[in-house]
C-alpha cells in the first residue's frame, strides 16, 4: 500500500487534505442546491405577482371598458360628466397604466415579445379612453370608440398570461430537476465522503499500526538481547523510517559495545586465569626445592642428635644439595622480582663494555650440570665474537642466555644444544638451538607472554614458571634488540637474539 | 604375611634420595619407581603395603597412575598417599577424587607422613 511508504506526517497531511477536499465538494453541492432553491422561490414569487397583475389589469380593463360603453351610450342624452368623475376615471387609467409598467418589470427575455405586443395595444386603448374622457363634455369633438382595440388588448393579455404560465412551468420543471439533482449529489457525496474518510482513516490506522508493530517487535528483540536483528527500514519512509534507522543504529552501537565488553571480559578472565595458574605454578616451584632443603636439614639434624656414626662425605653431599636447592629458589624469586620490576617499569639498563665470548663461556660453564642432567651435548661456536667487547647490559645479556640455555636443556633429552655468538654490522647475534621437543605454531605465538608456557602440562612435565621467555623478550626490547623463534614439534627450537653493540 | 614395604614413586632424584633415606632410617623397607608406569608394575609384582605417589611424573603421571591402580582389582586395595607440591585446595580434592587415600604436600611434614604410613600398615596388620 502506498501509504506505507509515506512518513507519518505525510500520511496525516494526505488524509487531512483528502477530507478537506471532500468537505469542500459537499459544501459546493449544498450551495448549488441552495442557489437553485432560492431561484425557484424567486421565480415562483415573480410568477404569482405577474398572475395577480394580469388578473388586476384584466379586471381594470373590463370595468373601464363597461364604464366607457355606458358613458358613450349616455352621451346622446347630453349629460356632462363632473370633473370629479373625470379625475377619478383618469386616476383609474393611471393605475392601470402603472400596473402595466409593473407587469413590464416582471417580464423577461422569454415573455418580453408577448408583453410588448400587449403593451402596444393596451397603451393605444388607454390613450383612446383618456381622449374619450377629455373630450366627453365637448360635444364638438368625436368620442368614437374602436371595439377592436379592446378586443385586441384582452386577446394580447391572454396571450401574455399564457406565455407567462408556460415559461413559469418550464422554469419550475428545470428548477425542480436541478433541486432533485443537487439533492441526489449531496446525498451521494455525503455518503461517499463518509466512506472514503473512513477508508482513509482505517488505512492510516492500519498502516501506522503495522509500522509501529514492526518497530515494537524490533525493539523487543533488541531488548531480549538479539542485537543482530535489524528493523526493515525500507518498509517505511519519513519519521518511522528514521526511528527504525535510529533503533538499528542503537542496536549496532550496543552490539559493538557488548562485543568490546565481552572481549575485555574474556581478556580479563584469561589474565586472571593466567595469574591463578602462575600462582599455582610459583607455589609448586617454590615447594619443590624447599622440600629438599627442609628434608635434608631435618635428616642432618636427626643424624647429629641420635649419636650414631657421622658419614662426613654423605653429609657434605647433603649440604651441597641443600645449597643447590637454595640457589634454585633464589633464581626463581629473582625471576619473579625481575618480571614484576619490568611490569611496573622499574627495571633500568646499565651499559658497560664487556667481552661477549667470555660471557657466553661463563654461562655455559655455570649451567653444565643442567646440560648433563638430560644427557645433552653442547656445541659452542664463538669464534666470530672472540676478543670483541660490546657496550651493553652484561647482567641482562647473561640472563637472556641463561634462560634460553636452561630452557634448551630442559626440553631436550639425549640431544645437542648449539650456542652461536657473533658480532658483525654493529649487531651482536646470539642463537641457542636445541634438538628437543619443539613447539607448534600456536604454542610459539604465546610462549613470550608472561605466566604462559607452551601448554598447561609443560610445568607438570618440565617445571618452570613460564617467566623465562617473558624476561628474555622484555630484556631484548629494553636493549633495543629482538628475539626470534623458529621451531616445529619434535624437531627442536631455535632462538635468535640480535642486539645493538652500543647503547640505543 | 602382610607386606610392610613402602613404594616411593618420585622422579626428582634429590627428593627421592632424601625420602628413601629418611624412611629407611625410620625402619621401613623402601622400594622406588621413577614414573607411573613402572610404579604400576611394581605394585602388581611386589604388592607393597602403602604407596607414596608424587603426582608430577614422566610417562604416566601420578593422577592417571592412581586412577589405573584403583581399577585394577589386583592392586586396588593398596592405599596410595599423594605427595605433591601442588598445594591448592583443588589439588587435594583432585587427589582424593582419583582414588588417593591420603594427601601430603611438599615440603613434607615427615612425622605426619610417618603417622599416616603406620596407620595404613597397621590397618593391614
Amino acid at each position: 500500500m502506498i501509504t506505507a511508504r509515506l512518513g507519518l506526517q505525510a500520511r496525516l497531511y494526505l488524509a487531512s487534505a483528502s477530507i478537506v477536499m471532500l468537505f469542500a465538494f459537499n459544501v459546493a453541492t449544498h450551495l448549488w442546491g441552495s442557489y437553485a432553491r432560492s431561484e425557484s422561490v424567486l421565480a415562483y414569487r415573480n410568477a404569482t405577482e405577474a398572475t395577480a397583475l394580469v388578473q388586476s389589469i384584466q379586471q381594470g380593463l373590463t370595468t373601464e371598458h363597461q364604464r366607457v360603453q355606458v358613458l358613450a351610450a349616455l352621451r346622446e342624452t347630453n349629460a356632462p360628466i363632473r370633473s370629479t368623475q373625470r379625475d377619478q376615471a383618469n386616476a383609474e387609467l393611471t393605475a392601470i397604466s402603472d400596473q402595466l409598467r409593473g407587469l413590464g418589470g416582471l417580464s423577461d427575455v422569454q415573455t418580453e415579445a408577448a408583453f410588448r405586443d400587449f403593451y402596444k395595444v393596451s397603451s393605444d386603448l388607454l390613450n383612446e379612453w383618456a381622449r374619450f374622457y377629455q373630450n366627453y363634455n365637448n360635444g364638438a369633438l368625436p368620442t368614437q370608440l374602436t371595439a377592436a382595440i379592446y378586443d385586441a388588448s384582452v386577446d394580447k393579455l391572454r396571450l401574455l398570461a399564457d406565455k407567462q404560465n408556460a415559461v413559469a412551468l418550464e422554469r419550475s420543471t428545470v428548477i425542480d430537476n436541478t433541486i432533485q439533482l443537487t439533492d441526489r449529489i449531496t446525498i451521494i457525496a455525503f455518503i461517499s465522503s463518509i466512506t472514503i474518510t473512513l477508508i482513509l482513516i482505517l488505512t492510516l490506522i492500519r498502516t501506522t499500526n503495522a509500522s509501529l508493530f514492526r518497530l515494537r517487535v524490533g525493539v523487543e528483540r533488541f531488548g531480549a538481547g538479539d542485537l543482530t536483528h535489524r528493523i526493515d527500514e525500507n518498509r517505511d519512509a519519513g519519521e518511522i523510517a528514521n526511528l527504525a534507522q535510529t533503533f538499528n543504529e542503537m542496536s549496532a552501537s550496543l552490539q559493538t559495545a557488548m562485543s568490546d565488553l565481552n572481549e575485555a571480559r574474556a581478556d580479563a578472565e584469561a589474565a586472571n586465569e593466567a595469574k591463578s595458574m602462575f600462582l599455582a605454578n610459583v607455589s609448586h616451584e617454590l615447594r619443590t626445592p624447599l622440600n629438599a632443603i627442609i628434608g635434608y636439614s631435618e635428616m642432618l639434624q636427626d643424624e647429629l642428635s641420635d649419636g650414631g656414626a657421622i658419614d662426613r662425605d654423605q653429609q657434605h653431599h647433603d649440604l651441597t644439595t641443600i645449597i643447590f636447592s637454595g640457589r634454585q629458589l633464589l633464581t626463581l624469586i629473582n625471576d619473579i622480582l625481575d618480571l614484576s620490576k619490568i611490569e611496573t617499569g622499574k627495571m633500568s639498563v646499565s651499559y658497560e663494555p664487556f667481552n661477549v665470548a667470555g660471557l657466553v663461556i661463563q654461562v655455559c660453564d655455570a649451567l653444565s650440570p643442567l646440560l648433563a642432567q638430560n644427557n645433552n651435548r653442547l656445541d659452542l661456536n664463538i669464534e666470530a665474537a672472540k676478543d670483541i667487547d660490546i657496550d651493553s647490559d652484561a647482567a641482562k645479556v647473561q640472563q637472556i642466555l641463561t634462560n634460553l640455555f636452561s630452557n634448551a636443556c630442559k626440553f631436550t633429552k639425549n640431544g645437542t644444544i648449539t650456542v652461536d655468538a657473533s658480532v658483525e654490522n654493529e649487531r651482536f647475534t646470539l642463537s641457542v638451538s636445541d634438538s628437543g621437543i619443539g613447539m607448534t605454531e600456536e604454542q610459539q605465538a604465546k610462549v613470550f607472554q608472561a605466566f604462559v608456557q607452551a601448554d598447561s602440562k609443560t610445568s607438570v612435565n618440565y617445571g618452570g614458571t613460564g617467566l623465562g621467555l617473558a624476561i628474555v623478550s622484555n630484556f631484548c626490547d629494553m636493549l633495543g634488540g629482538t628475539v626470534a623463534l623458529t621451531s616445529s614439534p619434535n624437531e627442536g627450537s631455535r632462538f635468535d637474539v640480535s642486539l645493538p653493540v652500543g647503547p640505543v | 604375611m602382610p607386606n610392610s614395604e613402602v613404594l616411593l614413586v618420585e622422579d626428582n632424584d634429590i627428593n627421592r634420595d632424601m625420602l628413601t633415606r629418611r624412611l629407611s632410617r625410620a625402619g621401613l623397607p623402601v622400594i622406588t619407581a621413577q614414573d607411573g608406569e613402572t610404579a604400576l608394575e611394581i605394585m602388581r609384582t611386589a604388592q607393597p603395603g602403602v604407596v607414596l605417589m608424587d603426582m608430577t611424573l614422566p610417562v604416566l603421571d601420578g593422577w592417571e597412575a592412581t586412577q589405573k591402580a584403583k581399577t585394577d582389582p589386583t592392586i586396588a586395595h593398596i592405599p596410595i598417599i599423594a605427595l605433591t607440591a601442588h598445594a591448592m585446595a583443588a589439588d587435594r580434592e583432585r587427589a582424593m577424587s582419583v582414588g588417593c587415600s591420603e594427601y601430603e604436600t611438599k615440603p613434607i611434614d615427615f612425622p605426619a607422613l610417618l603417622a599416616k604410613i603406620y596407620q595404613f600398615l597397621g590397618a593391614i596388620d
